[in-house]
């Protein structure tokens, strides 16, 4: 039954081309995003423009569909120029960033109160805080949303998972960019910061979750892998979360405390080129040991 | 051009992965009971305050600032809490065998209206001590302005509760004061501070 599955499963690879390839598009994404928001945080920093109020907090809001029409133009579109489109890359956004705004920013802000008790604890506190409320609920939530929107019908190839994973963060970072700029209403250099926090943090979980999937229905892995993996992306979303408050804030000294968004940038895209490397990693060490293991199966076929 | 309707490897779960899946459910569950229980011991963390010359014994939240420099025994202040902080004041004064509980409320408020905008008796009540003994509480409500008017704060209403018990010739306030929005709910750390005071 399980041979006939992966056999089944590389026949369908075997038509690769019908299938937009996700990681390059992925990669592209992510380098225009951070060059971008690296841009504004410079420009922020070293010319110090100066604006008007409405105008600075139009600006910062103009920062939140950035990702969401870049995923669409690079990801979403060129879906349906190939044969076998990946249809449910919409419906994941769309319903993650319901989540985010119906159940996952409600627990987190109201029902956790993180900012009433974890910003003042220790680091170690601070991530085991983050990623048992923040983490738990963020990685919970878009795997309930994957599992009920994609598996296991939705999943035909190993990239379907990270592409609906990347669906799934963009929707739901998505909505916590936009209550986060419209309730702070921070500078603009500062809204990127806010805007790169989350879609790292969304992100890096949304990979580790891919990863677990991945691992769950194409190698048919042990069934501690996909829970395991739930758990790490709970982890950075702690982890990032515990660490970019004091990356951004600059020490406490008698002429006040300086934002030191540049540290708080490095952080992040650290987080983020880390992230991707491993999953990617992990991702494709995976698909060549299947690969591997299918041509040796094939081989003896054959003798 | 028509679309090829993509099926999974695996369109039927496996085993393994019914379990996968059940063990996920499993771990977010576990994972969300643990941050409730984690949050719970971090906003229920309590110390300890003790002063013998007062003869009063309480615990407050750990993360609230405690001061003991002013015009009362000791208060504890919530100092994450954004705009008014929601304060617990204890103070003692000696009363005389003639003194009623009526007469001290109304000294208090004579003070008050000095010093507080738009200070207000809400009304008066019983209220049980922990021990089972009888107090008498007053509710009033006032408006809290930043004293700079540099700082351009917006004001707040407060809602605040006195709770007044007499015991060996000193008579025992207890200030409760919060911004009306979370009076209601801050009101179960009085109760649990109430609870565990003693004097």
């Amino acid at each position: 039954m399980l041979m006939d599955t992966r056999l089944q499963s590389d026949l369908e690879r075997a038509d690769t081309y019908s299938f937009l390839p996700v990681w390059r598009r992925l990669s592209a994404q992510i380098a225009i995003i951070v060059t971008t928001l690296l841009a504004i945080v410079l420009i922020g920093e070293f010319a110090r423009p100066s604006f008007d109020a409405q105008l600075e907090r139009l600006l910062s809001l103009a920062l939140v569909p950035f990702p969401v029409i870049l995923w669409l133009f690079v990801s979403v579109l060129p879906e349906y120029r190939v044969s076998r489109p990946r249809r449910r890359l919409i419906g994941v956004a769309v319903v993650s960033a319901l989540t985010a705004s119906a159940i996952g920013l409600p627990l987190v802000n109201d029902f956790f109160t993180v900012q009433q008790w974890l910003p003042l604890q220790s680091v170690f506190t601070r991530i085991l805080g983050y990623t048992l409320t923040a983490g738990i609920v963020d990685a919970g939530l878009k795997f309930l949303v994957l599992r009920y929107l994609i598996l296991p019908q939705g999943l035909r190839v190993r990239s379907d998972a990270v592409a609906y994973a990347l669906a799934s963060s963009i929707g739901y970072s998505a909505y916590l960019n936009l209550e986060l700029i419209w309730r702070l209403e921070p500078t603009w250099d500062i809204a990127a910061i806010y805007l790169l926090v989350n879609i790292t943090v969304q992100l890096a979980s949304g990979l580790f979750l891919a990863l677990g999937i991945i691992e769950a229905y194409f190698s048919d892995a042990y069934p501690f892998v996909l829970p395991a993996n739930l758990l790490v992306a709970a982890m950075t979303t702690g982890i990032i979360f515990a660490l970019v408050g004091g990356f951004l804030s600059g020490p406490l000294s008698t002429a006040g405390n300086i934002d030191r968004p540049l540290f708080a940038f490095a952080l992040l895209v650290g987080s983020l080129v880390a992230t991707l490397g491993i999953v990617y990693f992990l991702y494709s060490n995976a698909e060549r040991r299947e690969r591997e293991a299918f041509g040796s199966q094939w081989d003896s076929n054959a003798i | 051009m028509q679309f090829d309707t993509g099926r999974s490897p695996a369109i039927q779960f496996t085993p393994r992965q019914r379990w996968s899946v059940a063990i996920t459910y499993i771990v977010i569950a576990f994972g969300f009971a643990l941050g409730v229980n984690q949050r719970d011991s971090a906003l229920n963390q309590a110390s300890e305050y003790r002063n013998l010359e007062a003869g009063i014994a309480a615990l407050y939240p750990a993360r609230w600032f405690l001061e003991e420099s002013g015009s009362y025994v000791f208060r504890v202040r919530d100092m994450a809490h954004l705009g008014f902080k929601t304060i617990i004041e204890v103070s003692t004064s000696p009363v005389g065998p003639d003194t009623t509980e009526r007469n001290i409320f109304d000294q208090l408020s004579l003070q008050r209206s000095q010093v507080l905008i738009d200070y207000t008796v809400l009304g008066y009540d019983n209220y049980r001590l922990a021990d089972d003994s009888a107090a008498v509480s007053m509710s009033y409500s006032f408006v809290s302005r930043d004293t700079s008017p540099f700082l351009e704060g917006v004001s707040s209403i407060v809602n605040a509760l006195d709770i007044l018990t007499i015991r060996r010739g000193q008579a025992l306030v207890i200030s409760f004061r919060a911004d009306e929005r979370i009076y209601q709910a801050e009101l179960e750390t009085l109760r649990w501070f109430v609870q565990n005071l003693e004097f």
